[in-house]
């Protein structure tokens, strides 16, 4: 390597490897170390302890099913809704284009909190989803969003949409605009169209976006911890409340190598599904 | 033309509609933020300013907005130069092996920041530097640097390499070509990094929830507390509401005049 060039990547390579990337390493080994009896310190030795107890114990294996089908929702329902959302994106001109590319970032750079407090407000018993059913006789008594699994889901979907949007945009915009007109003059429906020809073409943005949808459902915690209201337990809050509320460092680095391992696992099918459309003829 | 038609007028309200529900919370946020009352009800009994007249007043909240800008500028700033240049080697040099140090770079983007922030905090307290102001802006560099790495790559890969020939050709030394030509060309990548690292720092709560000692608590960390022990205050649906008009505001421009989704 070129010693200007090793320079010049060698101030940010330094920083990632030993405040990202040496931490990971930390987390791997502290997983098999025991907390001493009745004590924070950890005791001589390594053990695959905490990883037993993941697996025998019913509740972990409770929250991981829940995580893991929550995360499949909230990935599910992300792409119906961004699909022809992309397309309406990717067929805009102009200025109608850069505002609606504008208003996917603002919720993307906004972290998890603020958009998190305003869906308190909205899923509230009191809150505007409620007096509006009320207001139209569709309920008298208020639904139950906050503290129960759909409420969870519609927080995730929202906090995660931008993540599967951009990257099917991109995808689409490569797209001529008229192709459904095309079709239509040439006497194929709209949803064929879609099957043949569209749905083909994006299905590496389709792909892309649903593991970073998947991935950022199943490892995070704000909107499940808030939104679920302490009630529904997710890897994320989990891993969390051990480390930072009950102490339990190497059982919490466990919780979070499995995590990390599940992690693995999705980019690995997503890749993998990348590899086969590549390979299948057109 | 009938089902391209009725297809289109369909696919036109299906965005609208999802729009909506993208946007709503902050949408509501801000309307609540308005309403005069302690606890938020909608419709709300009255309209007023009074949330934002003790925001403006509340000397813990500002003290904590100033921790976050604090930690912001500072990680940002680092995010930026160091990613600037890992980006300028990556793209004009293309060193042996750039690909895989380009994927180090980018692993704060896909794996997950609650699981290293626990294996940082560890290290931290061994090293007897948790709660400190450094440790906190070196955890926030390491997660906006990806954001600047990307944008200046596409930012570099853009930029003709033939305008610094010349320069250099016209007998113009390798700093004054970096100076005079690659900074001011470079610019819009630069001021879009720049914005990128600060809104994604200021706005982190996952990480610095973990990491940020009794000392250095940023805007974020105090919101998060609060929602968990006591409830919402109304100063904070003020405070947040601005924040959101901010970035908003720092959206648009990005995007009109900087192409923000297409660096990304």
């Amino acid at each position: 390597m070129n010693k200007r060039a090793l320079m010049l990547l060698l101030p940010a390579l330094i920083l990632s490897g030993i405040v990202f990337l040496l931490p990971f390493l930390w987390l791997f080994v502290t997983s098999f170390r025991v907390q001493g009896e009745g004590s924070l310190l950890m005791a001589e030795g390594f053990s695959a302890a905490n990883y037993a107890r993941l697996v025998s114990d019913s509740y972990f294996a409770e929250v991981f099913f829940r995580t893991m089908w929550m995360s499949a929702a909230a990935t599910v329902i992300s792409l119906v809704i961004a699909l022809p959302m992309a397309r309406q994106i990717a067929v805009s001109a102009g200025r109608a284009k850069g505002l609606l590319l504008a208003l996917i970032l603002v919720p993307l750079v906004s972290g998890a909190l603020l958009p998190t407090l305003g869906m308190l407000h909205l899923l509230g018993p009191l809150g505007v989803i409620n007096s509006i059913l009320k207001d139209f006789g569709l309920t008298t008594k208020s639904v139950k969003f906050l503290g129960t699994v759909p409420g969870v889901i519609i927080g995730l979907v929202q906090a995660f949409l931008p993540l599967m949007l951009l990257p099917l945009v991109n995808a689409l915009s490569r797209l001529p605009k008229d192709v459904e007109a095309a079709a239509e003059t040439l006497g194929a429906p709209t949803h064929i169209v879609w099957r043949r020809v569209i749905l083909p073409l994006v299905a590496p943005g389709i792909i892309a976006g649903s593991v970073l949808v998947f991935c950022a459902s199943l490892t995070s915690f704000v909107t499940p911890q808030i939104l679920g209201q302490g009630k529904i337990a997710t890897f994320g809050t989990m891993a969390y409340q051990q480390a930072s509320l009950v102490l339990d460092w190497p059982f919490a680095s466990a919780v979070a190598v499995v995590m990390l391992a599940i992690l693995a696992l999705g980019l690995a099918v997503g890749s993998l599904a990348l590899k086969l459309l590549a390979r299948r003829p057109a | 033309m009938k089902t391209y038609g009725f297809a289109v007028s369909a696919r036109f309200i299906w965005t609208l509609l999802a729009y909506v529900f993208l946007l709503a919370p902050i949408a509501v946020l801000i309307f609540a933020s308005f309403d005069d009352a302690s606890f938020f009800r909608f419709p709300p009994k009255a309209y007023s300013l009074r949330w934002y007249e003790a925001a403006v007043e509340s000397g813990e909240y500002r003290s904590a907005l100033s921790v976050s800008l604090l930690v912001a500028l500072l990680a940002g700033f680092i995010a930026v130069i160091f990613g600037a240049m890992a980006a300028f080697s990556l793209v004009r040099y293309r060193p042996a092996g750039g690909r895989i140090v380009e994927a180090i770079l980018m692993t704060p983007l896909v794996l997950p920041l609650i699981v290293w922030a626990i294996a940082l905090l560890q290290i931290y307290s061994k090293l007897g530097m948790s709660g400190t102001l450094p440790a906190l802006v070196l955890a926030h560099a390491v997660i906006t640097m990806p954001f600047s790495v990307r944008i200046m790559v596409s930012t570099f890969a853009d930029l003709d390499p033939l305008l610094e020939q010349a320069a250099a050709t016209l007998g113009a030394s390798p700093g004054h070509v970096v100076r005079r030509v690659t900074l001011p060309l470079a610019m819009p990548g630069l001021v879009s990094s720049a914005a990128f690292s600060v809104l994604i720092s200021f706005n982190d709560v996952i990480v610095s929830s973990l990491i940020a000692g009794a000392r250095w608590i940023t805007f974020p960390v105090r919101l998060y507390a609060q929602l968990r022990s006591q409830g919402i205050d109304p100063i904070t649906l003020a405070i947040g509401s601005a924040i959101v008009a901010f970035i908003l505001v720092a959206a648009l421009i990005g995007e009109f005049m900087f192409k923000w989704s297409r660096r990304l």
